[in-house]
């Protein structure tokens, strides 16, 4: 019964100076320290930092222990403080992303097995009830039967002529479209100004009565969340986040709602973009499952004059005032939205209420 | 007792539990037991009767056990619940 | 009296087989704020589990001045707890409210009024100055305590390494003297370096001379050192069994004198005699 180490609460904006050791105690393990970490939980034998676990938003990262520590259970109490933590902060569902070594500690540790990239990561949820009850619910409220079924994931920031031409070419080719709205807080507009611009946008096109829009679950994995800490390069790490998302599509969500098709836009100057729709085509057409194939679209971008109509064209022209510019690039809904908000003089984004 | 919002009690340090309870509107309890094989039905026989006498009837609620003694997994149950819910306990129901 | 952290749920499933006289379950110093609520649970459940129904078992509330002295209260009377020992205690009027707030609890949950003994422990100047109203302040008082750790801050001193600890000098004569007088047991302070088995003994050593009954305990570890210093040595207890003999003896035979090899022997002596023998059965002789 000799004394566990002790726990203490690193703020990573307040206490720069602790995270000297934290850092290197990651580096030793091979790991490095996410920029989106907001806390750590460390442990300390004496002066010595011996164990780190890290929270960013509802993920639980760059954690390590050290090798003489390992075997005692600092684990189990490092996760525990982290879930307090998280709880103060009103935070329940944690996820973590590990190396595929990792999943038995972490499984050990109360989280339940959501996929894997084969090789390179899995995801892991702290409650045996989240997926499961997700697609409970999307089978409960979004079904409808029909014979094709499509899928568009958007971001949306915001909702623009790009996003109306793929909704519509989509919802032209399928008996009912689902409209899903990533929920993160992206840069210059909250999730719930994304999600309300949407849902007016798909509400004024012709098709609107086959369109259904909802917020992401929080099974959309996308790359803001995404840990790099243990992963190389850009295209492993677009290719482990696409490789996960799609698969909990593939095998959860969409067949929830008997999803027959996917949609999604090409983005000719991104490799970024093109690496995540290849995978796309691996994920959900070709790799084997249990579930069925769901097939893939590639919707061009519009292009007003010679540029493709891009979010980010608009955030620009938005933040440097240039209103009039606007209407070839958003639809009427967003930019009656846009002017509004310029009028109250605010470019800045507008916090959203976290449920 | 109606949880109304998330809760945790507990730990994962052995001979004990962690419980996790949230809202729901039907009951669903998972059990996890480092000892499931032998001791998985006790358990679940001492889970039920704490979420019967609590007066649990609807709410997710999962329980990772570590070996803890049926006292332990009783306290671990009746805490998550305390803290998510809004009533005070009545010590003499329980 | 064995301390054992009431949110630790392993000691509280494992530390019965130690074989301390009187376990304490403690909801204060070891419990962090955030867990008051769920130790509260897990040591009322610990004191209904069967394992523990054979070892006494001693319940070490929050202070009387703490939102948590009486929830703590609600949830381990009913559940049957032996001894609520209560910390921090300045005053006798503290132990009276306690006593109160008991007589109130055991009625509505129908416990036999007064079942609930309770032990005072005293941290500061002023409870040491008080000792004897406070040991004498309530017919539920078994035994008074002092603890070091406030009244050293108190007293504008520390624990020091003085082979005759001066700094606990008065305190512990006083909390002594006022055990005596009301007639109950008396503990010492917790020695909390657990390796230091050097300074262990030392301290028994010296509260053993001045009368202590016993002191509290922060480890498994320290139970077994403390039950050999207490032992009484075989030769003594051969002694006391000798004297005992000859006192049932002597009632048996209606004298009112009790007389052993041709000496008389006076009555603090059969019942010194008793304790050495009683204290025999509970830590056997001395190694």
């Amino acid at each position: 019964m000799d004394a566990a180490p002790a726990l203490s609460v690193v703020s990573v904006a307040h206490d720069p100076d602790d995270l000297v050791p934290v850092r290197a105690l990651l580096a030793e393990q091979g790991l490095g320290l996410d920029d989106d970490v907001e806390l750590f939980v460390t442990a300390h034998r004496g002066d010595d930092l011996v164990g780190c676990m890290g929270l960013a938003g509802n993920v639980v990262k760059c954690s390590a222990i050290s090798d003489d520590e390992r075997g005692f259970g600092l684990s189990a109490r490092l996760m525990q403080e982290v879930t307090y933590q998280a709880l103060d902060r009103g935070r329940s569902h944690l996820f973590v992303y590990t190396k595929p070594t990792n999943r038995r500690v972490f499984e050990s540790l109360g989280f339940t097995f959501l996929a894997e990239v084969p090789g390179t990561l899995v995801l892991l949820e702290n409650t045996p009830f989240g997926l499961a009850r997700t697609c409970r619910q999307l089978r409960r409220h979004d079904y409808v039967p029909a014979t094709r079924v499509g899928v568009a994931v958007l971001n949306a920031n915001p909702f623009t002529r790009g996003h109306e031409y793929l909704v519509r070419t989509a919802a032209q080719n399928v008996d009912v479209l689902h409209v899903w709205v990533v929920s993160e807080d992206a840069s210059m507009f909250s999730a719930d100004e994304r999600f309300e611009l949407v849902r007016a946008g798909c509400a004024a096109v012709p098709e609107g009565d086959r369109i259904r829009v909802r917020r992401g679950t929080d099974y959309t994995v996308s790359r803001a969340t995404f840990p790099s800490y243990f992963l190389g390069d850009e295209a492993e790490i677009v290719r482990g986040a696409a490789g996960l998302d799609l698969q909990l599509f593939r095998e959860h969500l969409g067949p929830a709602i008997g999803a027959t098709d996917r949609f999604v836009g090409t983005e000719p100057l991104s490799p970024i973009t093109n690496l995540y729709n290849q995978e796309m085509h691996h994920w959900l057409e070709e790799s084997a499952s249990a579930s069925p194939t769901i097939r893939v679209h590639e919707i061009e971008r519009v292009a007003v004059g010679d540029a493709p109509v891009s979010a980010s064209r608009v955030r620009a022209l938005f933040a440097a005032g240039r209103l009039d510019e606007l209407d070839a690039l958003v639809p009427p809904t967003t930019l009656a939205y846009l002017r509004a908000r310029a009028h109250t003089g605010q470019t800045s984004p507008t916090p959203s209420v976290k449920k | 007792m109606r949880i109304v919002r998330a809760a945790v009690a507990g730990s994962l340090e052995s001979s004990d539990a962690l419980v996790k309870v949230a809202p729901n509107d039907e009951l669903e309890v998972d059990i996890q037991s480092t000892v499931m094989g032998q001791y998985g039905d006790a358990i679940t026989t001492v889970v039920n009767e704490t979420l019967e006498k609590l007066g649990v009837t609807e709410g997710f609620v999962s329980v990772d056990d570590k070996g803890a003694l049926d006292f332990a997994i009783r306290a671990r149950v009746q805490g998550a619940v305390f803290r998510g819910s809004d009533e005070q306990p009545d010590w003499s129901r329980l | 009296m064995l301390f054992v952290p009431g949110s630790n749920a392993s000691w509280l499933s494992t530390v019965h087989v130690y074989g301390a006289d009187t376990v304490m379950f403690d909801l204060e110093d070891s419990v962090a704020l955030r867990e008051k609520d769920t130790a509260r649970i897990l040591v009322r459940e610990a004191l209904m589990s069967p394992i523990w129904k054979d070892v006494e078992v001693c319940v070490r509330v929050n202070a009387i001045d703490t939102p948590f002295f009486r929830p703590d209260l609600e949830a381990i009377v009913p559940a049957g707890v032996a001894i609520v020992r209560l910390p921090m205690v300045r005053d006798a009027d503290m132990v009276r409210e306690l006593d109160r707030v008991l007589t109130e609890i055991e009625e509505k949950c129908g416990r036999e009024v007064g079942s609930t003994k309770c032990m005072a422990a005293v941290e500061s100047a002023s409870g040491v100055v008080n000792a004897v109203q406070i040991a004498k302040a309530s017919s539920r008082m078994v035994a008074i305590a002092l603890a070091a750790y406030d009244y050293m801050i108190d007293m504008h001193t520390v624990r020091g390494t003085a082979a005759d600890e001066s700094e606990l000098f008065y305190a512990r004569c006083a909390v002594l003297h006022a055990a005596r007088v009301a007639g109950i047991p008396c503990y010492d302070v917790v020695y909390s370096d657990v390796n230091d088995e050097e300074g262990f003994l030392r301290e028994i050593g010296i509260i053993k001379r001045l009368g202590f009954d016993g002191k509290s305990l922060v480890n498994p570890r320290q139970i077994e050192p403390l039950h050999n210093a207490y032992a009484p040595t075989e030769a003594e207890v051969d002694r006391a069994k000798r004297v005992i003999e000859a006192a049932d003896k002597a009632e048996a035979e209606g004298l009112g004198v009790v007389s052993l090899d041709g000496k008389m022997v006076d009555a603090p002596i059969v019942a010194s005699a008793y304790r050495t023998v009683r204290l025999a059965e509970l830590s056997g002789t001395r190694r």
